[in-house]
């Protein structure tokens, strides 16, 4: 198939371009241990591909000299036919610097080469009139002055990319090759003689920010900003949850009243929609989470939460673009780790992606649901402002968030001087812009379909695996079963803690999805659904003795310990060293036992 | 002087980049509009020795103190 190519810098409305011109039938191919990220989609008969936003052809990291070897090797390619530049026509210089550079590398490989001229609505809002036939006349290419945000000039511009993409011929590059300071002088020119009076573009945004970025407001923002996060992902997301947990019943009652009784029906009950069924009601949550970063990314506030954070986040060896991934490893490690991929420095990228595992993802959600309701009374004080179980689950994830920082900072000091020849900060403060529905919405799903392909597949094996040593050879007695007697072998290990071989086995099991917990103690406690009966299952264990020491060090241990393979997968995928991934699953592990059998010792 | 002793609401004219920096560095900061002759407009300063936010040309940028501290500037009155 013959590909189009699409480049343009950083914020420019390329990615909207992008999504309307191909739809829904999009790939995104990921280069491990890198943050390239190719995207690529059907436009007519064409590949088109989307590639990262960037400044320049000029790479001043690693991961940004394989995207742009990735573009060169395109633009050269026989199977290429066209390039697109997209222009942020409310920023015409600085996008026209490397628009420049690439249409005269298009000229070099003799390939067509047109410029979109996106953003006119906002444009239009401005009262502004571009004279594209000018601007085109100068450029030696066809532009194009569309919208892909309100479908201004979009079935004219892709009417004539079918053409040029048949024809490559007509958009062959008619102008002066350019080095490097000619593309900056050429841009700086041109946008004087064509471009928009900047003052006018940035007054509006200045406005905004003179309130959003104001130190006693702005943090007040920032505040209600996180909170109003923090709600959607815990009250929100949770009619979906019971959604989810009612059709995967209602699906397993369905399924299994087909099934004789005997071993295939505990089998298909409890492995598979007891096991892989508990981890995809946490789906609706990553797609909440994925939906409300995705606002705000897309209407400018990221970058100004990242200029906050930088400060007090560069004390313990972060960035300011470390927030971003610290803030979605609350719904999920994975994605969190990925979106760390914006760090512009490999050390705090590193960094970020090692400690992020210690943000209190929701799949440690029903861990510490189970253990409070059994140990702390339910008890509100202030006039039932403040609830004692809600107080302490806030102090779970602030332990979560400071026992990152202070892993951050150790690390920081750990890998010492070695790699100082770091990128430094520079964040361009994008427009504010009201976001549109549709980029929002694919990524929403493609959050919650990336996180079932990943994870699934292990949840599985664990869910069988441990059905069949927990129902064999006594044919579902437990007690004789073999995990029982792995269970006794292994319980001297966890004696530290206060807590019985039931536990031990339930603490093991967990390190490889930590959601499997409280599945894996219900079955111990003979209770069916235990993820269901968190109440049933609480009471029970407490009239089995469960002391309050046991309880915290259980608690500490879930904050600290890295249970879950699917995340060590994504940091061995994201740093392409079995070091760092393994390292990180080890070392929280330890940390984790040696916390919680010193909280034990002390409390009891 | 350098971008990062720009006060607040105050205007300077960039003279030129450290010259020790690392070629591409450079480059990337030209492309980003940090050239000879252009105007910073220092838009905001954060508490303590945070990120600066300046308006250059077409483009509001955040930037911390070491690599403002790369841009020298001459006062415009």
């Amino acid at each position: 198939m013959q590909k189009i190519v699409l480049v343009g810098k950083p914020n420019s409305g390329k990615s909207l371009l992008f999504n309307q011109l191909t739809g829904l039938r999009q790939k995104v191919a990921n280069f491990p241990g890198v943050t390239v990220e190719l995207k690529s989609g059907r436009f007519d008969e064409y590949e088109l591909i989307d590639f990262p936003g960037t400044y320049s052809l000029q790479s001043i990291s690693e991961d940004e000299l394989i995207a742009i070897n990735q573009l060169k090797k395109a633009l050269e390619s026989p199977d290429t036919c066209l390039i697109i530049c997209n222009l942020d026509a409310t920023k015409l210089e600085r996008s026209l610097v490397f628009a420049l550079q690439v249409q005269s590398l298009a000229q070099t490989h003799n390939k067509g080469c047109v410029f979109a001229l996106n953003m006119m609505d906002e444009v239009a809002r401005f009262g502004f009139e571009y004279d594209t036939a000018g601007l085109s006349k100068a450029l030696g290419s066809p532009v194009f002055a569309i919208s892909a945000k309100t479908l201004i000039g979009m079935s004219e511009f892709s009417q004539a990319l079918k053409s040029y993409a048949g024809t490559p011929s007509l958009a062959r590059v008619n102008s002066p090759n350019r080095d490097h300071d000619s593309a900056v002088k050429v841009a700086a020119r041109l946008a004087k003689q064509f471009g928009m009076q900047q003052d006018l573009v940035l007054r509006k945004q200045n406005r905004v920010d003179h309130v959003l970025l104001n130190s006693v407001f702005g943090a007040l923002a920032f505040a209600a900003i996180m909170f109003f996060l923090f709600q959607s992902i815990f009250t929100w997301a949770s009619p979906l949850m019971d959604g989810v947990e009612f059709l995967i019943g209602a699906l397993a009652q369905g399924v299994t009243s087909t099934i004789p009784a005997g071993v295939y029906e505990d089998f298909v009950n409890d492995a598979l929609f007891g096991g892989v069924g508990a981890f995809l009601v946490f789906v609706p949550q990553i797609m909440v989470l994925t939906l409300i970063i995705g606002l705000l990314e897309d209407s400018g506030y990221l970058a100004r939460a990242a200029l906050i954070c930088h400060k007090p986040l560069s004390l313990f060896g972060l960035s300011g673009r470390s927030f971003i991934p610290y803030l979605s490893g609350h719904a999920c490690a994975i994605p969190a780790i990925m979106a760390a991929r914006t760090i512009e420095s490999p050390r705090k990228r590193l960094i970020t992606m090692m400690t992020v595992p210690l943000m209190s993802c929701s799949a440690r959600l029903p861990v510490y649901a189970l253990l409070i309701a059994v140990f702390v009374p339910d008890v509100a004080y202030l006039g039932g402002w403040v609830n004692l179980q809600g107080a302490i689950f806030f102090i779970l994830y602030f332990g979560g968030i400071l026992t990152a920082l202070i892993v951050s900072k150790m690390l920081d000091v750990y890998v010492g001087d070695s790699d100082k020849n770091d990128l430094p900060f520079i964040l361009e403060l994008p427009n504010y812009r009201l976001p549109h529905w549709r980029p929002l919405l694919y990524k929403t799903l493609n959050s919650g379909v990336y996180f079932i392909k990943r994870a699934a597949p292990i949840i599985f094996v664990v869910s069988v695996v441990v059905w069949v040593l927990g129902y064999f050879p006594a044919n579902g007695d437990l007690q004789g079963s073999y995990l029982a007697m792995i269970g006794q072998l292994i319980e001297p290990i966890f004696a530290p803690l206060g807590v019985d071989w039931r536990y031990g086995v339930a603490i093991l099991v967990s390190f490889l999805a930590r959601e499997v917990f409280v599945g894996v103690l219900g079955t111990l406690y003979n209770i069916e659904n235990a993820d269901e009966n968190l109440i049933g299952l609480a009471s029970q264990i407490q009239a089995d003795g469960f002391t309050l020491a046991s309880g915290v060090a259980l608690l500490a241990f879930y904050v600290i310990a890295l249970q879950c393979v699917a995340t060590v997968a994504t940091l061995k995928g994201e740093t392409g060293k079995n070091r760092y991934s393994w390292g990180v699953f080890v070392l929280y592990g330890l940390l984790a036992y040696a916390v919680s059998s010193i909280l034990y010792a002390v409390l009891s | 002087m350098t971008i990062w002793d720009l006060k607040k609401r105050t205007k300077a004219e960039i003279t030129n980049l450290t010259s020790t920096l690392p070629t591409n560095l450079s480059m990337r900061l030209a492309e980003m509009g940090f050239i000879e002759g252009q105007i910073v407009h220092c838009m905001k300063r954060t508490p303590f020795s945070g990120p600066l936010v300046i308006q250059l040309q077409d483009c509001v940028y955040s930037i911390e103190k070491d690599l403002a501290q790369q841009v020298h500037v001459s006062p415009i009155q």
